[in-house]
């Protein structure tokens, strides 16, 4: 299995924290940086079907972002092939710890894991272990 | 003198219409109704009559449902019932009810009405002011929701990147890569010093008392062209400043060099890294006790369907660069002290104008 990142999130700081966390679980990984929920779903939407059988992305998407917000994306991307979303991991991030956040990502299917900020190197690793665990149950 | 108090009397026997309206026109604005439709035109036309009076006995409808009828529609004037003591029994339960303030009997004596109108005219006093700090608290909580989840997120936020970035540090060796990384730690806790220090604006807009004093706007052009002279040159924007004043104003410079502030900041932020003649233009004229703000840029602009919220609290409709969610309604709350007012106009990837116009205490 093939496996790359999407990184959305409106932060450089947050941006060079999870291509490092990425690395440090594994170099080869490739990883995609958007710093605006919609261009990222625009190129979901114009390379998701170009995704080969075997290839998985996982997208680390934060949920405080102006204009489109981690909610925002979510509604667009739900309602997309669903093909296409079944390519796409998503592990949504946020700084708070609100209750109202966690209660309201909880209604979106997509949404495999929320994790909060800071993103740290065993979390990563743990979800991206569970992620290839899935997919291989899937294929079964 | 205060305005006369505007009183309603709804009741089907013109000659007690007539009788009402001589008795007390001299001491109160009386509008009078001879059936339910009739009333109705008035309130509509009239939506700050504070007192009606309406007769029990009416063909087709008694006072008492009249009453219960617009007690939703027009739920503000104080409700009293002229009755005879035949009809004390009906009465009764209105009043529990809460739709009548009072009732007075038939044939009314002038004291007793005035006693009611006076009482009545209290009642509606503390309703209003009642139902306009209620408005206030609404407000205020709606305000500190937003705001407790704002700083959860952007003081948290901040923060979590530094602390993710010394977690990273541990695995770098790149004296260049740690280098960017304290640039960008950097760049994280100036925008959480900038959120800080707005919320501090914020705060005292919203509370302390204005301080007059004249402006000399040649003063405040000498001190902003210091301000931005580093930015205009580093990021080569054009900055130009045209004054004219010719006759003294008087505000209070805190809340003016806020909103001036505000506006060139964003107006040198959002530029258009693309764009070849960047230019942000600033005019301040005082023109018959008026001061007239004009900052123009030739920036990003705003999309038409954000230009509503720019305004809002928390609300940001770029992620090109760091905002807090607090500069342009602290403009607003600043205007709103001095009484000023402010337009905007924008064309993406053209540019926008603010105009900002505050008139002399």
């Amino acid at each position: 299995m093939n496996l790359s990142f999407i990184v959305i999130d409106d932060t450089d700081l947050d941006h060079f924290i999870a291509k490092k966390m990425i690395n440090h679980a594994d170099k080869q990984f490739e990883v995609k940086p958007f710093y605006e929920a919609q261009s990222a779903l625009d190129y979901i939407k114009s390379e998701g079907a170009l995704i080969k059988s075997d290839t998985n992305i996982l997208v680390l998407l934060d949920i405080y972002m102006p204009i489109m917000n981690g909610y925002q994306f979510l509604d667009a991307f739900e309602a997309l092939d669903p093909d296409i979303q079944s390519k796409y991991y998503i592990v949504a991030l946020t700084s708070s710890h609100e209750p109202a956040d966690m209660n309201r990502m909880s209604i979106y299917k997509s949404v495999k894991a929320l994790l909060s900020k800071p993103l740290l190197a065993e979390d990563l690793s743990a979800i991206i272990m569970r992620m290839i665990t899935e997919k291989e149950m899937d294929m079964l | 003198m205060a305005e006369k108090i505007k009183i309603l009397y709804l009741d089907d026997e013109i000659d007690n219409l007539t009788g009402f309206k001589a008795s007390f026109r001299l001491d109160y604005q009386i509008f009078t109704a001879v059936n339910v439709p009739a009333a109705m035109d008035i309130l509509n036309d009239h939506p700050d009559i504070k007192i009606i009076f309406c007769d029990q006995r009416m063909p087709g409808k008694t006072g008492v449902e009249f009453f219960e009828e617009i007690r939703t529609t027009f739920p503000a004037p104080i409700r009293i019932l002229i009755t005879a003591y035949t009809d004390i029994e009906s009465v009764i339960g209105a009043i529990n009810r809460g739709n009548i303030f009072r009732f007075i009997k038939k044939p009314w004596d002038p004291a007793d009405v005035i006693s009611a109108i006076e009482e009545a005219n209290k009642f509606y006093h503390t309703n209003s002011i009642l139902t306009i700090k209620n408005e206030e608290l609404r407000k205020a909580y709606a305000e500190l929701d937003k705001f407790a989840y704002s700083v959860s997120h952007d003081i948290r936020g901040p923060l979590a990147g530094i602390l993710g970035a010394i977690n990273v540090a541990r695995e770098i060796y790149d004296i260049n890569e740690m280098k960017e990384m304290l640039f960008l730690m950097e760049k994280s806790l100036k925008k959480l010093d900038t959120y800080i220090l707005s919320m501090h604006d914020y705060y005292s807009l919203q509370r302390g008392e204005l301080r007059l004093a004249e402006v000399d706007f040649n003063q405040i052009a000498r001190e902003l062209k210091d301000i931005y002279r580093v930015v205009s040159d580093t990021s080569d924007i054009g900055f130009v400043i045209n004054v004219d004043q010719r006759e003294p104003f008087r505000s209070d410079i805190v809340p003016l060099m806020l909103i001036l502030n505000n506006l060139l900041s964003n107006a040198f932020k959002y530029q258009n890294k693309t764009t070849e003649d960047k230019r942000v233009e600033l005019t301040m004229l005082v023109h018959r006790g008026q001061l007239h703000i004009e900052v123009k840029d030739t920036g990003i602009g705003i999309l038409g369907n954000h230009i509503n919220e720019i305004f809002n609290l928390f609300y940001r409709a770029s992620s090109q660069e760091a905002g807090s969610g607090f500069g342009l309604y602290n403009v607003k709350s600043a205007l709103l002290k001095l009484n000023g007012h402010i337009e905007v106009n924008s064309a993406l990837n053209k540019g926008t104008t603010f105009k900002v116009s505050i008139p002399t205490k």
